[in-house]
């Protein structure tokens, strides 16, 4: 197909979503103006009202009302007297691509970069450009695989490229808001109407009344029924743009090469995808390990602290591997990216243009002043919440929130000694009075106590133990892990290589957990021996 | 002509009555003839056969009381068919409840009696918790459960083959479970095979777990399993009732689909007549003996051989515990059923 040829075609796609929207708008009307002549005043009204509130969404899709306040990230706008070195790569950057530098930068807490437009006039005429850059990407990626990541991003918007992926790249924006508008609509009225039926119920609950079944099916179906064919609209439109807007992703990817060169291109994607899986792990083990107890690291840290992960040697060499084997996506009819690991083979089967990747300073050195950046990211992107809770030094976090989620996992075990008749209070005097029942031959009747699938209710004689020997094993090793806190003052220690390993004081770096799992499992063994787990105790 | 429908009335009243009457007469000779048969409440559904010494021995062990089987053990030496049976009888109390096992294997740490029922106790705990439903219907938590009590009794088998006589096939045996349940690859179950062969050539039991490993629906195919069992009948020599393994291999793979008449076809026919003749050549205290004659008295009644498999049905009449009854739900109920219609075949035959 020639440009012309997909010029029109991406026209007549945008024109045909604003055909739908008008004959959609025009049932409407003609609904309201059959109900005036026809039905009596009140259910007039009536009528007219939900169209109304039916066609505000096909309205902002088309008029694109609102969208920049929907389609909003949460960020830390910088400006150019605060980080000029950024501004100055990035204006350089749009340069070299031939495109118009954004209005804005915005930081983000994710492994992203992404720029937004907010047109205007039916999405054909240009708005505010909006550059978003993660800051765990400024963290991970070096400044030319930086460089790489941002030319890609403006490339979409570059006049160098074509004209025609713009309009598409539009057409499909404006389609994808009207879904969206639809179904937060939609979620909105549900969440209402649920809210509204729960509070009758409460109210029922009050009086003394049974209170009835929240049911929620009616509500939003005036919305799913009007999205319905803009959805359809929306997957018809994204399928048949689709090679377009593969063609467009490997477009953006040869300007990248052309700017910031063919090696620092395609080791940015493959950073990219390893930054990823290990920014993953950082906010899930690190980062938010200490909500439940309450706490997060120190200001500045919760972005911060992935530059200690990337910094420790056993994760390089992971990260490394990662970057080696690149994973092949799965395909999706709506994702207009083809995978990861082919646009790397086609990038790197590119000519040698001379501008090897040369060891080159981490693009988080761009920011003047990064530290007070990390923490007012902070302020920006978390929520109340997570503002409100505890900051402490990273040591301390691992201590408090391993602590308590060993507490949590201890407690189905405790429940069932107490539910057994033999609580005694600290976890200590609880694995005790647990160990004494071993020694007597009853530890199977206190583990009886214990969670069981429906499976295991089921079964009786040893099958019945066997079901349950994971479980108390596991309640077993929180409970000695709890004792040894209690006791010996034990404590989590912080790696940024491994989980966190229990250490007792004055035991130098050894770890405990491989005496503990042999000293565990002979005391509930069949033939139990708490000896070994009682000496470890009191040692 | 207005006389002819009332005598085609007349002549079927005649039929009627007199088929009636033959009904009556054959189940009255019936009843004579069978009074020597038990009723299915009468029926031991936990047995192929009586076996008084394995009946004391169980006695004892719900007693806690582990001596008796000790003993049997002990009586039963180097008859591995026995030793193996034991040792499967005593398993399945462990299964429930080990306390006897646990106080025997405190008192005699390195009895490899103790040591062999352990071990097999384990694998069928395994089996317990993984439970008979389809992989899909199966949860998790049950195939957890499953490998890791195999993986346990995996290293209890070694410990009982090093304590077990050399050569004793009993440990090598009563792997073959194990293999399965861990989805061990032919490779290995053919050096486990060698294990059991080089120490017991023809053992039955051996032949039944492999038997199983080999069948479609677990690590083999029907070509497989159909091989494995006609190769064992066609090497062993009389009186060993390997001859079992191509009948059980065929009830297992075609019972369900084949028209009744298959049971008459001259290949059926031919494994059912071999294992005829293997019955009679075998020691009459084969400890399998009788479940031979269950499986036996089956095909020969589908055959509508039924003299014959009335000889053999009188040969085991008392114990139900056998397949193919054991795979109903009221095994008892079905071996009555298969043995009454045998009876009274057998003397219909006798008159006509």
């Amino acid at each position: 197909m020639g440009t012309s040829l997909r010029a029109l075609r991406a026209l007549v796609l945008l024109a045909g979503f604003y055909l739908l929207a008008l004959v959609v708008l025009g049932v409407f009307v003609g609904v309201d103006v059959a109900a005036w002549m026809r039905a009596p005043a009140v259910a007039a009204i009536k009528i007219t009202a939900v169209t109304v509130v039916l066609g505000l969404p096909v309205l902002k899709g088309v008029f694109a009302l609102g969208a920049s306040k929907g389609g909003e990230e949460h960020g830390l706008p910088v400006t150019e007297g605060r980080q000029p070195e950024l501004w100055r790569a990035v204006r350089s950057l749009a340069e070299r691509s031939g495109t118009r530098a954004p209005d804005e930068i915005v930081l983000t807490g994710d492994v992203n970069a992404a720029v937004s437009e907010d047109t205007r006039m039916l999405g054909l005429l240009p708005g505010r450009r909006r550059l978003y850059l993660g800051v765990p990407l400024l963290t991970g990626l070096t400044e030319p695989q930086l460089h790489a990541v941002v030319a890609h991003e403006l490339g979409h918007y570059g006049n160098a490229d074509t004209r025609v992926a713009g309009i598409t790249r539009r057409g499909r924006d404006a389609v994808q808001r009207t879904v969206e508008a639809f179904q937060e609509r939609e979620q909105r009225a549900v969440e209402d109407e649920r809210s509204r039926q729960e509070r009758a119920a409460a109210k029922r609950l009050r009086k003394g009344k049974k209170p009835r079944k929240v049911n929620t099916g009616g509500a939003g179906f005036g919305y799913r029924m009007t999205a319905k064919p803009f959805q359809a609209y929306a997957r018809f439109y994204l399928r048949a743009t689709h090679s377009v807007g593969r063609q467009q992703e490997l477009a953006a990817d040869l300007l990248a090469v052309r700017v910031a060169g063919r090696d620092a291109t395609a080791s940015a994607l493959r950073a990219t995808a390893a930054l990823d899986a290990a920014h993953d792990h950082y906010m899930e083990r690190y980062a938010t390990l200490g909500v439940p107890a309450g706490v997060l690291p120190p200001h500045g840290e919760v972005f911060g602290g992935l530059r200690h992960l990337l910094a420790d040697p056993h994760r390089q060499a992971d990260l490394a591997e990662l970057r080696g084997e690149l994973p092949p996506d799965e395909l999706s009819p709506y994702d207009s990216h083809p995978p990861v690991a082919e646009r790397v083979r086609l990038i790197e089967e590119l000519p040698d243009d001379g501008m090897a990747a040369a060891p080159a300073r981490p693009a988080l050195e761009l920011l003047r002043d990064p530290e007070r950046v990390l923490v007012e990211l902070e302020g920006a992107v978390l929520t109340p919440e997570a503002l409100a809770l505890e900051r402490v030094e990273w040591p301390e976090l691992t201590h408090r929130a391993v602590h308590t989620l060993v507490q949590k996992a201890a407690q189905p075990l405790r429940s069932a000694i107490s539910e057994a008749g033999l609580a005694a209070g600290l976890a200590a005097d609880d694995l005790n009075a647990l160990l004494d029942a071993a020694d007597a031959g009853r530890l199977w009747q206190v583990a009886g106590h214990l969670p069981k699938s429906p499976e295991a209710a089921q079964a009786t004689g040893r099958a019945a133990r066997e079901f349950l020997r994971p479980a108390l094993e596991a309640g077993v090793t929180r409970l000695a892990e709890l004792a040894l806190v209690e006791r010996a003052g034990a404590r989590w220690e912080l790696s940024w290589s491994a989980p966190a390993r229990l250490v007792l004081p004055g035991a130098g770096d050894v770890d405990v957990a491989d005496a503990l799992a042999a000293a565990v499992r002979s005391a509930v063994a069949d033939l139990p021996d708490t000896l070994p787990l009682r000496t470890l105790l009191t040692d | 002509m207005r006389i002819f429908p009332i005598l085609v009335l007349a002549a079927m009243l005649f039929f009627w009555l007199r088929n009636r009457r033959r009904a009556a007469k054959l189940a009255r000779e019936a009843a004579v003839a069978g009074a020597d048969l038990l009723p299915p409440e009468r029926q031991n559904t936990d047995r192929a056969a009586a076996d008084p010494e394995a009946d004391a021995m169980n006695a004892a062990l719900a007693q806690g009381t582990w001596e008796p089987a000790a003993r049997a053990l002990a009586a039963a030496g180097t008859d591995w068919e026995r030793r193996s049976c034991l040792v499967g009888a005593a398993a399945a109390r462990a299964v429930e409840d080990d306390t006897w096992l646990q106080a025997w294997r405190a008192a005699h740490p390195d009895d490899p009696d103790a040591a062999v029922i352990h071990a097999t106790a384990k694998v069928w705990v395994a089996w317990e918790i993984r439970g008979g439903r389809w992989a899909e219907d199966t949860t998790a938590e049950q195939f957890a459960g499953f490998h890791r009590v195999l993986r346990e009794a995996r290293e209890d088998f070694e410990r009982a083959a090093s304590l077990a006589r050399p050569e004793d096939p009993t440990p090598y045996l009563l792997q073959i479970p194990l293999y399965m349940g861990l989805g061990a690859p032919h490779d290995a179950l053919h050096e486990l095979w060698a294990e059991v062969t080089s120490r017991a050539p023809y053992h039955y039991e051996a032949h039944w777990r492999a038997l199983n490993y080999w069948y479609a629906k677990w690590h083999g195919s029907e070509e497989l399993s159909r091989d494995f069992a006609a190769r064992a009948a066609a090497t062993a020599p009389p009186g060993s009732l390997l001859t079992m393994f191509p009948l059980l291999n065929w009830y297992e793979t075609h019972d369900d689909k084949a028209p009744a008449e298959a049971y008459g076809w001259p290949e059926v026919t031919a494994l059912v007549d071999a294992a005829l003749a293997d019955v009679a050549a075998a020691r009459p205290d084969h400890p399998r003996l009788a479940e031979v004659r269950h499986l036996l008295a089956y095909f020969l009644t589908k055959a509508g051989r039924h003299e014959a498999a009335l000889i053999q049905f009188r040969l085991v009449d008392g114990h139900v515990g056998a397949v193919p009854w054991s795979h109903y739900k009221n095994p008892a109920k079905v071996f009555c059923a298969y043995r009454d219609k045998a009876l009274k075949g057998a003397l219909g035959a006798g008159r006509s």
